[in-house]
């Protein structure tokens, strides 16, 4: 049985960014990866702008191979059933069209860490002062100990799941898929990211321009018919848009956990376990999850190194240090931030201000219709208060937090 | 597979160095790209390096618990483990070191007090060569008012040493455990250096070692090209041995404060203070940004009696129950404020006893203001890890600069404290101030500010406090100012303050001097 510092399941941005502070703090930490690296991952790739920083003054300029075509977005589009359009420039200028296959595999890389692919997590027990990790190698089954486990496997996390097993039960959740179509004819600028606020669409619809084809992407409450949804979409954008697009050639699609980030109810771990990035919830509001599992997860990362070097429970120090980064992501559903803030990396308040009046009225009223579809998870009251105590308490309180 | 690893294997970047970004031209507009958290250094010949140096009767320890000791600094927000550990003994053994070094390509990290607060005297792989061992005071001459001594030492060591001859050192930052050459390497501030100068200035002649491993004299007269790389250099250029330091005969203080309201108002009174000649010492230290203090002290009963007759009047501040009765009246107005009031009596009941403790007083006299000084800012300032982000720009441009300053830590922190003090420049010495701390705009006098959060035992994480450090950096860049702690970390700045065409020319000179880049090579470049 291997024994070291630190596991960390999941070869992902999040992993990535914990593996670079503990390797840098000389602390022995193995990544494992059930899939073969490099390996496919279903994304929209668009960076934010903090992220592409991070990635830049952490782990070096960017390689040609981790960026699909074209390499960059330069912002949000907003598209209302009343057909207006807004369009949005990022604050910090460009930023990348990630391939995450390749972006993925460059940072982990990059991170210095060890890295175990083609290694199922299985399970693991926490025993105060270590923690033993199960998990399949190729099939065969293989045993870790490590002081400290961080799971960084993403919305549907295993390690989450060992340490809170109710916890797929305790939030709804989503499907997003998306499919590529080669192009006929595209009005869509291809330089943005495209959005569309439709109730009748679905929760999250979205489409945008990757390697000369055309991404339409929807998502929707788990359970629903992801082809009806998904061919709704595209005869919308035919219809309204003058988008022609061919049939599509390939799909994907993923569950979400999109929830946590807007009522302040993340997943920090318990004991020796951690979890950070999309796993623990964090995800923000076009529904970029990179930039804060980027954070989250050199945040987890330092809290460990903290954590040994003040001689501290290292989930203490970590609900400590993860304050801001949950800050940042909350704020952005926000709605008192939102009107009279800058949560987010574009200006959406100064955007809808450039419009006349009676569009304003419009985007308000679709935004309005927009965010009833969501009235059915109960979480308007929740957001309200959260709304109140962030004033009140300089940021959102950690007794929601598991 | 191997194809594709061989395409995203990407060549170690040269230090100082741009590696090209495909994202787009205008991606992460105004932010250089650099990576500021370096890659650690993978190991290279390390072998043969550590053969090398050991068959030069250099020891070096790879043991864990000896490389963890420096695995991060007083910064705490930076982390590396060298490969080995040298303690500095003699220049001999630090050329040998550096030669062979040069010879393998294998990176040096110099280390003094490790009082850098962004990972500058980390070392993310390679040799950690520790200068403390080389803490002697070599000669110390009363007539000619000079000081010889191993650069190693701690400044509050060679205030003991000097203060038995009766002498003083001129200027020192108020940190008990900052080495004399790290100082003289990146410039050092004082109460005095309004009149004296920046720490790096009282330097009269350096050995150092070159990164090619040769050792070498440096003053105004002889090798001065080096000497004006070096001090002030960020050690890029070598690394300082032992120094001449000027000194000046020991003198008792004499203390007076003086309450503010305004931050403007304060650093309007310290320029007119400087501007004048009106005292001995002058510097600003902020309570809360409505609660300043302005303290100015004396060396002799003539210069605070001239002070009093002819400056005095002439400030804005008030005495501490002037100041008293102004706050009783301001938080009656504003009775939802009264936690910032309770602030404030804590504060003076805790700190002010502090500053007159009886050891240190003689007579109403402060007898080492060093010791009070650092006591007192470690004490009920400073936290765990070191956050001072910092601007020094000109005096025209200091008072917008502190109060923007002072809007960005209102936003991330509540509580924190401004230090603020003037910085005496030499016109013989512009040629050590490029690229460094000392504003290019600057004439006769810089002013610094250095912006504290009081983390109140909070944990912040590294991301927050780097956020506010690029905030406070940020307006450096808008206002045109430079700043003392610009290199690790932060050292993404650097082109943006000095401009490509500067940098690069120091890049060349780098270069030529150490050819294999191996010294401090993650500090600037």
């Amino acid at each position: 049985m291997r024994t070291v510092d630190v596991i960390i399941v999941g070869a992902s941005l999040s992993a990535a960014a914990a593996a670079k502070r503990l390797v840098d703090a000389g602390l022995e930490t193995i990544v494992l990866e059930r899939k073969e690296l490099p390996r496919h991952k279903i994304c929209s790739g668009i960076l934010s702008p903090r992220g592409h920083r991070f990635l830049l003054e952490n782990f070096g300029p960017l390689p040609r191979e981790a960026l699909h075509e074209p390499t960059s977005c330069r912002g949000v589009t907003f598209h209302f059933p009343s057909m207006v359009s807004l369009s949005m420039d990022f604050f910090g200028g460009t930023t990348p069209h990630l391939h995450r296959k390749y972006s993925d595999y460059w940072a982990i890389k990059r991170s210095g860490a060890e890295v175990h692919d083609q290694t199922s997590f299985a399970g693991l027990e926490d025993n105060g002062d270590h923690v033993l990790v199960h998990a399949r190698s190729k099939g065969e089954p293989i045993e870790y100990r490590a002081r400290t486990v961080i799971g960084a496997d993403g919305p549907s996390s295993l390690v989450t799941r060992a340490i809170y097993p109710d916890y797929p039960q305790q939030i709804p959740w989503f499907f997003v898929g998306q499919k590529f179509h080669d192009i006929i004819e595209c009005p869509l600028d291809e330089d943005y990211f495209h959005f569309w606020f439709h109730p009748g669409l679905g929760h999250y619809t979205w489409s945008h321009a990757r390697d000369g084809r055309q991404i339409v992407g929807v998502g929707f409450k788990r359970g629903d018919n992801f082809a009806k949804k998904h061919a709704n979409v595209v005869n919308y954008l035919g219809e309204k848009h003058g988008v022609r697009l061919k049939e599509h050639t390939d799909d994907e699609g993923c569950a979400e956990n999109f929830g946590p980030s807007l009522i302040n109810r993340y997943v920090f771990g318990k004991g020796n376990v951690l979890i950070t990035g999309q796993a623990a919830g964090f995800l923000n509001m076009i529904g970029e999850g990179m930039s804060c599992a980027l954070h989250s997860g050199a945040i987890c990362g330092e809290a460990v190194v903290e954590s040994r070097v003040t001689n501290r429970p290292v989930r203490e120090m970590y609900r400590r240090m993860i304050a801001s980064e949950v800050r940042r992501t909350t704020d952005q559903w926000n709605p008192w931030k939102i009107a009279f803030d800058k949560p987010h990396e574009a200006d959406f308040p100064a955007a809808l201000m450039a419009l006349g009046w009676r569009d304003r009225a419009k985007v308000l009223r679709d935004m309005w219709r927009f965010v009833v579809l969501y009235k059915e998870f109960n979480w308007g009251r929740q957001i309200f208060r959260e709304m109140l105590q962030r004033p009140m308490i300089g940021g959102y309180s950690a007794q929601r937090w598991m | 597979m191997e194809r594709l690893n061989a395409r995203l294997e990407i060549p170690e970047v040269e230090p100082g160095t741009l590696g090209a970004c495909p994202v787009a031209p205008d991606a992460l507009v105004d932010i250089k790209r650099q990576q500021t958290n370096p890659a650690r250094w993978r190991g290279r010949g390390w072998k043969e390096f550590s053969d090398a140096v050991r068959a030069l009767g250099v020891e070096m320890s790879e043991t864990i618990s000896a490389r963890g000791a420096y695995a991060t600094d007083a910064g705490g927000t930076a982390y590396g483990l060298p490969h080995g550990v040298v303690i500095a003994r003699s220049a001999e053994q630090i050329a040998g070191l550096l030669k062979a070094a040069q010879a393998h390509r294998v990176p040096v990290t110099v280390r003094g007090g490790g009082l850098t607060t962004e990972g500058e005297s980390v070392a993310f792989g390679g040799v950690l060569l520790d200068m403390t061992g080389m803490s002697r005071v070599i000669s110390i001459d009363p007539a000619a008012l000079s000081v010889r001594t191993q650069a190693g030492i701690f400044w509050h060591s060679l205030a003991e040493e000097l203060r038995r001859e009766g002498l003083d050192y001129l200027s020192a930052p108020l940190n008990l455990t900052s080495s004399v050459g790290g100082t003289l390497g990146v410039g050092g501030i004082d109460v005095n250096s309004p009149r004296l100068g920046c720490s790096a200035d009282q330097a009269l002649a350096l050995q150092v070692v070159t990164p090619t491993g040769d050792i070498v004299e440096c003053s105004d007269t002889q090798n001065p090209e080096l000497f004006a790389r070096v001090i002030l250099g960020y050690g890029q250029f070598g690394v300082i041995t032992e120094a001449t330091l000027k000194v000046r005969p020991y003198t008792p203080l004499r203390m007076h404060y003086y309450y503010y309201s305004s931050l403007r108002t304060a650093i309007e009174d310290l320029q007119l203070i400087d501007r004048n000649d009106a005292s001995d010492y002058s510097g600003i230290l902020t309570i809360l940004d409505c609660a300043v203090n302005l303290l100015v002290a004396f060396d002799s009963p003539e210069r605070e009696a001239a002070f009093k007759a002819g400056w005095e009047s002439r400030l804005r501040g008030h005495g501490e129950f002037g100041f008293g009765l102004r706050m009783l009246g301001r938080y009656a107005l504003r009775p939802w404020k009264l936690g910032e009031a309770w602030l404030l009596l804590q504060r003076k009941r805790e700190l002010f006893p502090e500053l007159q403790r009886s050891e240190y007083m003689r007579d109403g006299l402060m007898l080492d203001r060093t010791v009070v000084f650092s006591r007192a800012v470690w004490n009920f300032w400073g936290g765990r890890q070191m956050v001072i982000p910092d601007l020094a720009t000109s005096a025209a441009k200091f008072a917008d600069a502190v109060e923007r300053g002072n809007a960005v830590c209102r936003k991330y922190f509540p509580h924190y404290t401004l230090y603020c003090v003037g910085i005496r420049l030499r016109k013989d010495h512009r040629e050590h101030y490029e690229m460094s701390c000392i504003p290019p705009d600057a004439e006769e006098w810089a002013y610094g500010c250095e912006f504290e959060p009081m983390t109140n035992g909070r944990t912040y994480s590294r991301d927050h406090l780097q956020s506010f450090k690029n905030a406070i950096y940020d307006i450096g860049v808008d206002v045109g100012a430079s700043y003392y702690r610009f290199g690790g970390m932060m050292k993404g700045y650097i082109r943006r303050v000095f401009g490509d065409a500067l940098v690069d020319r120091h890049l060349a000179m780098k270069k030529k001097a150490d050819p294999a880049m191996i010294l401090n090579r993650d500090v600037i470049f």
